[in-house]
Parts: structure tokens; C-alpha cells; sequence
């Protein structure tokens, strides 16, 4: 079903890699999760051009720029809205969606249910560092409570969100989480969620030198992380992907959390069925204003069937 | 003999007066007339008060007119509520529900004693007829049909046709019902003459669409793939329209999640080669803008239609206004404006629909499509057109030669450069938000914003030369002056007619292209020009003063504008016009003297 699976000639990761240099601090995260972009994306085989990565804002959004995919750094927290738009343009291409935890899930969140619940094929990679990292600091909305911010002097007052648990309610096919302390994990759940045919989301824990708890950085994620496949976890049980997902902010578990056994069709093959029902019955171009004929009575047309 | 009729009709939800209004327009269309219905409901969605006006005449009808030849009135308080909509006035016939109590020389009308007032048992005709009240609307269409002669063949035709799902038994009491009013009307003959002249010799069926639907089948005609928006009122209908027929022509749509995701993935879908569109109203708009600024540096065609209701914020959705105009071209931040176009009619609306994607795609950049209530949701007969004559534009796609160094924003000498697509070999690019240089990386640098400032506006100046999307009438030489757009065009068109037939010297323009403003085209029209007025239905005026921005008014040309759901009538133009001659010739300006 899913033609991202058809290799053309192997590609290496330097096929992805475009001449624009990061600007991204040293030691950032990001840099983690696009070689892990480029090794999955060598991994599956597609030529670039085939390939449209679309961003929102952010540290995270300038990501499509070092690929040699065509890229699309939208505006902030409209990325999937945009993506979707791409997919149904045209549903041959490979569609990645990246950005930030605010870009998702504070001034986008509104957009991940409705990506979800059309399950158009597309990956959502969601580089959660806990802050607003371009902005210089500010509280974000997987921030812990209590937390010291810019804009948070006397600590964070809300709780945050827990992208996996929202996604996993929101009832996606494909969640899974990975991290750059582990760069190979990282790059076959992208992988994985790139051979899934629907939508998929890959919450990436990539921490913030800058700005970023120190409790929270690349060396103590490589102590703490535990993968799924070590707890034996059954990807296609949904409920014990939400009891593990609960865990969010208190344990760094990657890998699949869920990947439903069964794909639901996709937004793109109902589309794909009613073009096949419908296009037959397409008026000739010059005839296009027939639908506005007033009709006699007796005479035949779909003006009750509209009415 | 009337060649011109214009009725008025209201009552409560369940009297059925928009359904004869729209059956009556439907018997008109067939027979050949020129027509116009508009509805105006109170905010309710069902029940609740509701009202049509129906012009009906044997020569093309520019706008829904002034005051009401005959008035309908299933009950006071419902009619009353539509004062400026349903305007009596000392020569129009007032038809009520005698059931109503009300005596014809107690009419609760304000200032105005109709020429005729005649209560009619319409509920009593009903019941006797069809046994029900739901056949009101049919013993309406008798009378109609009975007084002005109005095709009672088509208009039984159309009757049986809107209830044949409703099986023979309610069909049959419909046909009772409107017996019984044809009956009536042959037994109380009206003192004011409204039979309406026969419809000229060779006059074929007119089409019926209303300025959504026909939007929507441009939007198809002009190639469209791709249609997003969110549901809003007044331009929903263009999303109804598009859902049923886009598939038919391989296009897709996507209800979307909410105003931004509408033009989210209508961006989207441009960036991966498709023509797009979205369609919104005010508030809408407002939340779209930002996706415009994006299609705009990241040249991308996007056409984006904004049925304007009246405004600030809610406002009134269900009324027409023009007071996004300012909003249209200037609501980006940034050095953003962009190319705003205008229907006058529904007819107009292929025209301007089919325009704005060759814009969007020939330009890449965003569109606006700036129709109004008033025309997107109006029902006219259109004369059959050839769609062919109107052209249909591609995107300027790269040669293989100019893949081979591909720079997605190169700058040409027409600003204009070829654009890729995602599956497209060699030419991979970035598009963005931010600024970028000609091989689209990302800047901060204050030369190349500006070049690229420079490029974006350049493009669109051949716009400016586009005469053709004027329309300009009257004497070219005229000292008097209209200038007016959108739905009020046909008010002001139709009041130049009337002002020329009492000798005063006037012309009159009517812009499609809002934006950018054609200075030069301005600058003619206006160059024999002391006084007049630019007509509008907004309370700024906004189309006056973006034409002060770009173009030197003559002092003597003034702003005549209003808020919406307060409707300019021709005649109220033509006593103005007929003012401001008097004026002239009383003040002999300097420039009126005559010349050597």
C-alpha cells in the first residue's frame, strides 16, 4: 500500500544532507535528530525531489533546510495543516512534518486531533526540548510544573501537556518516542513511523544546551533511557502504550509505543475511491454552467436531489 | 404593461415566502425574463421571520432595485421587520392576510399611504383549498401568477416539481391551492395595473445561480484541484457547491479544522502544484491573514474569497456590507499587499472568479476575490455564456535548461520566476516565511530584503495596465461622476441610466481590479470630472479613501457611502447627481468656464 516502501537504488544519508550549515547551537539536540532524518531517509530510499518536509517555527522548523528535500518552513504551529494540503495535492510524495513542543502542542495543538483523525500519510516529528528555545527561554508547554523560566521567574504555574498520551487519545495509528542519545533507535522509529501508512508521531526528547534543564540533557538521557523493546512491550496493545505513555516527564522510554495492527484506510485512499465513483460522471468543460439550467417539470436533473 | 416589476414578500418560517419567491424566479428564468431574488431571514435557522424581494423585468436587471411595486405581507410584525429591505412606498400595491384584523386604511406603515391596499383570506383560501396552512406559499404564487400574468403553466410546472418527492396527494393540494389563488385574483382584479409585458421575442431559458454556486463553478471552469475553508456564513455554499462537484473533475476538498488550517492546506496544496482555494467571510479572513503573508513571500498562487457580511467581528453575518476592503489589500504585516478583485453580479462573479486564479497562478501570489452578501447569495438569471471565452492561466513551470541552475526565487526582469514543485527533478527548494535569497536560503540581510521587497511589488505593476477590468459607460466627457464596486455597481449603473434619461451628464466607473490601483485609468476617467461621487456600502468609504491614497480626486468628488443592511437605491444617487448639477451650475467652478 505504502509505494515509500519502493526503493529506487540505495541512497546513502549524504543524498539528504543539503549545503546550508545548521545554526543551531553546538550541542544542540536538532542535530541529532536530522542525522537520524538522513539515515531514515536513506534507509527508505526515496529520491529527494519526491520528498516535501514542511516545519512550522522554531529552533526545531529550520530542519527542511539542511535536506535536500523540497522544504517548506511555513509559520508557526501550521505545519500539519499545510503538510495535509501537500499529501492530497499530491499523494506520491513522501510528506515529513517537524517542529517544536510549542509549535505542536501550544499555538498548533488545535490542528494535531483533526491530522490525526483525517489520517492523512504523513510522519510528525515533534522535537520536544521543554522550551522556547528561539524565543530565549520562555515556559513551553511540555515544561514541568515549578519550572524556572524567562517568563516563568517564581516557576511554571500550569502543568504540562503529555504529547504522547494527547495522540494516543486522539486515537493515531503509529506513536512512538526515541531520543539522539540513541541515534540508531531514533533513526528506525522516524523509519518505522515513515513506513506506516497513515499518520504517525515521533516525539523526540532533544534537549536544549542553551536554555534546557541541565537534569535533561544528551548525557543523562543515554543513563536513563529504556527502551520498549527491553520491557517487551506489544506495540499493537493500545492500552498499555497509554499506561507507559503516562509515564511521560518521569521516564525516557523509546521506541513504538503503538502501531495499530490493523491501518485504518487513509484520508488520501477515500479520495482515492471517490475520484474512481465520480469522475465519470464529470460535465464537459464547456458545460460546466449546466447545473444552473432551471428545469421544466418532468424533465430530468439532480435539482431534487439538491434541494 | 410592467416591464419592470419588483415584489416583496415576507412573513414567519412556515408561510414558505422565499420557496414562491425562488419557484416564481424559476418560472421567470423559463419563460426568459431577467430576474433578481434576494432572501433576508432574521439570525434564527428555523422559523423566525423571513422575506424575499423579486425584481422581475424584459430587459437585464443590474440590481435588486428600490421600492416595492406590490408588497406581501403574511403578517405585520414580520414585514415590519424588514423596513429597509421591503420599502413601501405612494405607488406600490400592499397585499396582507386579512386575517390579520387590519383595516387598508390602517396599514401600520409609517409616513406612507400605498396607492392600493387589499387584505386577501390567504390562510382561509389555504385550508379550504389543501386543507393546510402549508399551502399559503402556493395560494401566493396563484395571486402573483393571476395579477401579473407570470406564466401559470411554468409557475404549476415548478410547483409540482418542488413537491414531487412529497408524492401525489400534496402535489395535488399545492395545485388546489394555487387554483385558488389564480381564482381569487381573477375575481378581485387589482386597480394598480401589474401585469407584466411578455418577455421579447427569441428570449431563451435563463440560467439561475447564485454568486457562491457561480464562484464555485469558475473556481472548476478556471482548473481548481484543491478547495479548503471552514463554514461560515455567507459564503458556505461555495464550499457546498465545490463538495459535491470538485471529485467530479479530480479535485479534492477537505473541510477543515478551522480557518487557518482552511488556507493552511490550500498553501499546501499550491506549494505541491495544484490551483487552490479557500473561502471565508469576515472573521474568517481575519484569522487567515497571516497564511496570506506566507503565500505572498513564498509566492505561491493562492486564491482566497471573502464574501464580506456586515462587520466589526460578528456583526451581521446574514447582511451585506463592503467594509473589508482596507482589510483585503493592507492586513498583512509586512510590504504585503496584494491583487483584490470584485464581482458586481452574479455573472460577473465567473468572470472575476476565473481572473483571480489566472492572477494567482500567473503572479504567484495570493488573490482576493472581495464579493458581498448581497451578490454570493442572491438568486439571478444569467444569460447562457461561453465559458471558453474566459482564459484559463497555468503557472510558469521551469524548462529543463533552467532546472539545470534552479533558483526558485531568481530575479527576473518581469519579477516573475518559474516555480517548481515537489516531484519535480532539479527542482528541490526551500520555501519559507522568512526572508531568502534567489536560491531560497534563509537571510537577515537588509540588501537582499529589499530586493526581494522590490521584486515581490514589481511583479504585480503590469496590473495596473489592465484596462480591460474596468467597465467604464456614460458621456466620456461628463462633468458628473460615479465611481462604485461590488454589489452597489448595479445600483450605481442603474441610476446612471435613469440620470442620463433626465439630461444630466454623467459617467460612471466600475472597478473589478481593487487592487493595485490603476492610477493611470483613474487618472482618464476622472480628467473631465468636477463632482461626483464614489459609491459604496461601508461607513468609512473605504474604496474613496484608497483612491485618495493613490490618486489625485477632484475636490468635488465626494464619498457616498453607508453601512450595510442600509441598501442605496438608484433613485436616492439620481437626486444626489441631480444636486450636485444644480451646485455646478449655481457655483461655476473655475475649471467649468469656457476655454479658448
Amino acid at each position: 500500500m505504502s509505494d515509500v516502501a519502493m526503493a529506487v537504488r540505495p541512497r546513502t544519508a549524504g543524498d539528504y544532507k543539503s549545503d546550508l550549515k545548521p545554526i543551531w547551537c553546538p550541542g544542540c539536540g536538532d542535530y541529532g535528530v536530522v542525522q537520524a532524518v538522513y539515515r531514515a531517509l536513506a534507509a527508505i530510499g526515496r529520491p529527494s525531489h519526491e520528498i516535501a518536509f514542511v516545519s512550522g517555527i522554531g529552533c526545531s522548523s529550520r530542519i527542511p533546510g539542511y535536506t535536500t528535500a523540497y522544504g517548506f518552513n511555513t509559520v508557526h504551529g501550521r505545519a500539519l495543516p499545510i503538510a495535509q494540503g501537500i499529501k492530497l495535492a499530491n499523494p506520491d510524495l513522501l510528506v515529513l512534518v517537524a517542529g517544536g513542543d510549542g509549535d505542536g502542542f501550544s499555538i498548533g495543538g488545535g490542528h494535531v486531533a483533526h491530522a490525526v483523525r483525517r489520517n492523512v500519510d504523513l510522519t510528525y516529528i515533534v522535537m520536544d526540548n521543554q522550551i522556547y528555545g528561539l524565543t530565549k527561554g520562555q515556559l513551553s508547554p511540555t515544561s514541568a510544573s515549578g519550572r524556572h523560566t524567562a517568563s516563568s521567574p517564581f516557576g511554571a504555574l500550569e502543568a504540562p501537556v503529555n504529547p504522547l498520551l494527547y495522540v494516543l487519545a486522539y486515537g493515531a495509528g503509529f506513536v512512538a518516542q526515541g531520543t539522539p542519545a540513541d541515534m540508531a533507535g531514533l533513526a528506525s522509529v522516524i523509519e518505522a513511523g515513515i513506513r506506516y501508512p497513515g499518520f504517525a508521531f515521533v516525539n523526540v526528547q532533544s534537549p536544549c544546551v542553551t536554555f534546557g534543564d541541565p537534569e535533561w540533557q544528551l548525557r543523562q538521557h543515554k543513563a536513563a533511557l529504556e527502551t520498549l523493546d527491553s520491557l517487551d512491550h506489544d506495540p499493537g496493545d493500545r492500552l498499555k502504550a497509554m499506561a507507559l505513555a503516562q509515564e511521560y516527564g518521569t521516564k525516557l522510554y523509546t521506541g513504538v509505543f503503538y502501531r495499530d495492527p490493523e491501518p485504518p484506510p487513509t484520508y488520501e485512499a477515500g479520495v482515492h475511491e471517490r475520484h474512481a465513483a465520480l469522475r465519470p460522471q464529470a460535465p464537459p468543460r464547456d458545460r460546466i454552467l449546466e447545473a444552473f439550467r432551471p428545469r421544466r417539470d418532468g424533465e430530468g436533473g439532480d435539482e431534487e436531489a439538491r434541494s | 404593461m410592467n416591464h419592470d416589476l419588483i415584489v416583496g414578500m415576507a412573513g414567519s418560517g412556515g408561510d414558505g415566502v422565499v420557496s414562491a419567491g425562488e419557484l416564481l424566479l424559476t418560472a421567470a428564468a423559463l419563460e426568459g425574463y431577467h430576474g433578481i431574488l434576494t432572501k433576508s431571514f432574521g439570525s434564527q435557522i428555523r422559523g423566525g421571520e423571513s422575506s424575499c424581494r423579486l425584481r422581475l423585468s424584459t430587459r437585464p436587471v443590474p440590481s435588486s432595485g428600490g421600492t416595492l411595486d406590490v408588497a406581501i405581507a403574511l403578517n405585520w410584525d414580520d414585514f415590519l421587520r424588514f423596513g429597509t429591505e421591503l420599502q413601501v412606498g405612494g405607488r406600490t400595491t400592499v397585499i396582507y392576510e386579512s386575517a390579520t384584523g387590519v383595516a387598508p386604511d390602517r396599514l401600520p406603515l409609517v409616513g406612507v399611504v400605498p396607492a392600493e391596499a387589499l387584505a386577501v383570506p390567504i390562510t382561509e383560501l389555504a385550508r379550504k383549498a389543501a386543507g393546510t396552512d402549508w399551502a399559503k406559499s402556493a395560494v401566493v404564487l396563484g395571486l402573483v401568477s393571476g395579477w401579473t400574468g407570470l406564466g401559470r403553466d411554468a409557475l404549476a410546472g415548478a410547483l409540482r416539481r418542488k413537491h414531487a418527492k412529497k408524492g401525489e396527494a400534496v402535489m395535488a393540494a399545492n395545485a388546489r391551492a394555487f387554483a385558488a389563488g389564480l381564482d381569487y385574483a381573477a375575481a378581485y382584479p387589482l386597480r394598480t395595473r401589474r401585469a407584466l409585458a411578455p418577455a421579447p421575442e427569441g428570449q431563451g431559458v435563463k440560467l439561475l445561480a447564485d454568486g457562491n454556486e457561480m464562484c464555485a463553478a469558475a473556481a472548476l471552469h478556471a482548473g481548481c484541484q484543491f478547495f479548503s475553508g471552514y463554514p461560515i456564513t455567507p459564503s458556505s455554499e461555495i464550499m457546498h457547491f465545490l463538495s459535491r462537484e470538485i471529485w467530479k473533475h479530480g479535485g479534492t476538498m477537505l473541510q477543515a479544522e478551522d480557518e487557518i488550517a482552511g488556507v493552511g492546506a490550500a498553501v499546501g496544496a499550491s506549494f505541491a502544484g495544484r490551483k487552490a482555494m479557500t473561502a471565508t467571510s469576515g472573521p474568517g479572513m481575519s484569522l487567515k491573514t497571516e497564511m496570506l503573508g506566507l503565500a505572498t513571500i513564498a509566492e505561491l498562487p493562492l486564491v482566497c474569497v471573502n464574501v464580506q457580511r456586515g462587520g466589526p467581528s460578528t456583526g451581521m453575518p446574514t447582511k451585506s456590507e463592503q467594509a473589508d476592503l482596507f482589510q483585503a489589500i493592507f492586513s498583512a504585516h509586512g510590504d504585503a499587499p496584494r491583487p483584490v478583485l470584485a464581482p458586481t453580479s452574479v455573472a460577473d462573479t465567473f468572470a472575476v472568479t476565473v481572473e483571480a486564479f489566472a492572477m494567482a497562478e500567473g503572479y504567484q501570489t495570493p488573490v482576493i476575490v472581495l464579493s458581498d452578501q448581497e451578490i454570493a447569495q442572491r438568486k439571478e438569471t444569467v444569460e447562457p455564456f461561453d465559458v471558453s471565452r474566459f482564459q484559463v492561466v497555468e503557472r510558469r513551470r521551469p524548462t529543463e535548461f533552467e532546472l539545470r541552475d534552479y533558483q526558485r526565487f531568481r530575479v527576473t526582469d518581469s519579477g516573475v520566476s518559474p516555480i517548481s514543485q515537489p516531484g519535480m527533478a532539479g527542482g528541490s527548494y526551500l520555501a519559507s516565511g522568512i526572508e531568502h535569497n534567489e536560491a531560497g536560503a534563509p537571510t537577515a540581510s537588509g540588501e537582499v530584503h529589499a530586493r526581494m521587497n522590490e521584486k515581490r511589488l514589481r511583479k504585480l505593476e503590469p496590473l495596473k495596465e489592465r484596462r480591460d477590468l474596468f467597465g467604464v459607460e456614460g458621456d466620456p466627457t461628463a462633468p458628473l461622476a460615479l465611481v462604485s464596486w461590488g454589489s452597489t455597481a448595479g445600483v450605481a449603473h442603474e441610476a446612471l441610466r435613469l440620470a442620463e434619461a433626465e439630461g444630466l451628464r454623467v459617467k460612471l466607473l466600475v472597478p473589478s481590479l481593487l487592487f493595485p490601483v490603476a492610477e493611470a485609468v483613474y487618472r482618464d476617467f476622472l480628467a473631465s470630472v468636477q463632482a461626483g461621487f464614489v459609491v459604496e456600502q461601508s461607513y468609512q468609504g473605504q474604496l474613496y479613501r484608497v483612491l485618495r491614497m493613490y490618486v489625485d480626486v477632484p475636490r468635488g468628488v465626494r464619498s457616498f457611502a453607508r453601512s450595510g443592511a442600509n441598501p442605496i437605491s438608484p433613485a436616492e444617487l439620481v437626486d444626489a447627481l441631480r444636486r450636485t448639477a444644480q451646485d455646478l451650475q449655481r457655483h461655476q467652478m473655475p475649471e467649468m468656464e469656457p476655454r479658448e
